[in-house]
């Protein structure tokens, strides 16, 4: 999968699950001071991306890592690298 | 000519605050053990949390008068008997007793850090009186209480913030107890605190002269906020409160 079209899928994940406005989802915003998620959030967050991109990640240890939309785009990236091997 | 008057306020303040504390505390302890043998727990629990918010008062409005006063507007009358879940945002260590002027007619818990819990007698009343450390339990457990004290009609503080601001900038809200909100369909009502942040600063005890504004906004009720979900929620109420402290501030 392309790495803009994980970015353009993840973003969609952000406006449609907590109608964050297009000009936030900025790869450095960091998910919790600037886009105001909390712990409770990042579960409905993860049932989200589960969901869009057909992946398992509730488990993962990676998650706990993740502060920015940066993160989520190369964490990602990362899985369906992994998941074609 | 400034320094002196802290000084003589800081003074005056905590001097009239341990001799409060050292008669109303024991006393309160007194009266719940008093309660407990001829009462039902129910009741018990009704008294102790009405007493705990007339402490809250003194040490407040009374104590530290005329040097910090204490400027309260209801702009929530009349919204019925409760319970309501207010949220309030967070600046100083003397929130929680600020929460006394719109609990004042309401039996009401808080949920409050681990650090209150830590206070001697205080603590432990607390702990009787069923305030909640949300930070200690999962939030199942914390729903599963939070219902429960609301159906038996007990309203429930809460400082989404989940610690004091730094900056006086209203920080982001854990979403808890919008959480709790959208299941009990309880009302909402946002308080706002503006003036309080050097009363005392953070990492201090030193109480600073100053006019605190406690702004009771109107309630929201379920039927206004029951399609939100819970993220849009929590931001809304927000939005309100950082509107509103803007406002307190403007006019300061």
């Amino acid at each position: 999968m392309a790495e803009q079209d994980i970015i353009r899928m993840v973003n969609e994940v952000f406006r449609d699950s907590f109608e964050i406005p297009e000009d936030k989802l900025v790869p450095e915003a960091n998910i919790f001071n600037e886009l105001g998620l909390d712990s409770l959030d990042i579960v409905d967050l993860v049932v989200a991306l589960q969901k869009k991109f057909g992946v398992t990640i509730r488990d993962d240890e990676r998650v706990r890592t993740i502060r920015t939309l940066g993160d989520i785009h190369s964490f990602i990236q990362l899985i369906k690298t992994e998941g074609k091997k | 000519m400034r320094i002196l008057k802290l000084i003589y306020l800081n003074l005056t303040f905590y001097f009239f605050f341990l001799i409060f504390s050292l008669v109303a505390i024991p006393g309160l302890g007194a009266f719940v053990i008093l309660c407990a043998l001829i009462l039902p727990r129910r009741k018990v629990l009704k008294r102790l949390r009405r007493a705990i918010v007339w402490y809250g008062t003194v040490i407040v409005r009374i104590l530290p008068f005329p040097l910090v006063r204490v400027k309260y507007k209801d702009y929530a009358r009349n919204q019925g008997k409760g319970p309501f879940i207010f949220v309030s945002n967070h600046r100083s260590s003397s929130d929680p007793f600020l929460m006394a002027c719109p609990c004042y007619s309401y039996e009401a818990i808080q949920v409050v850090n681990i650090w209150p819990f830590r206070i001697p007698i205080v603590g432990v009343l607390a702990k009787i009186a069923g305030y909640l450390s949300v930070r200690q339990m999962p939030f199942d457990d914390f729903k599963a209480l939070t219902t429960k004290l609301l159906k038996e009609g007990v309203s429930i503080v809460v400082f989404p913030e989940g610690t004091r601001s730094r900056d006086n900038a209203v920080g982001q809200f854990h979403g808890a107890i919008f959480r709790v909100a959208l299941e009990t369909k309880k009302p909402i009502v946002p308080i706002c605190l503006a003036g309080n942040e050097n009363i005392p600063p953070i990492g201090s005890a030193f109480l600073h002269p100053g006019v605190i504004k406690i702004h009771q906004l109107k309630a929201l009720l379920w039927e206004e906020y029951g399609e939100l979900s819970p993220f849009k929620l929590k931001n809304y109420v927000r939005q309100i409160i950082v509107d509103e402290v803007a406002d307190m501030e403007r006019c300061a």
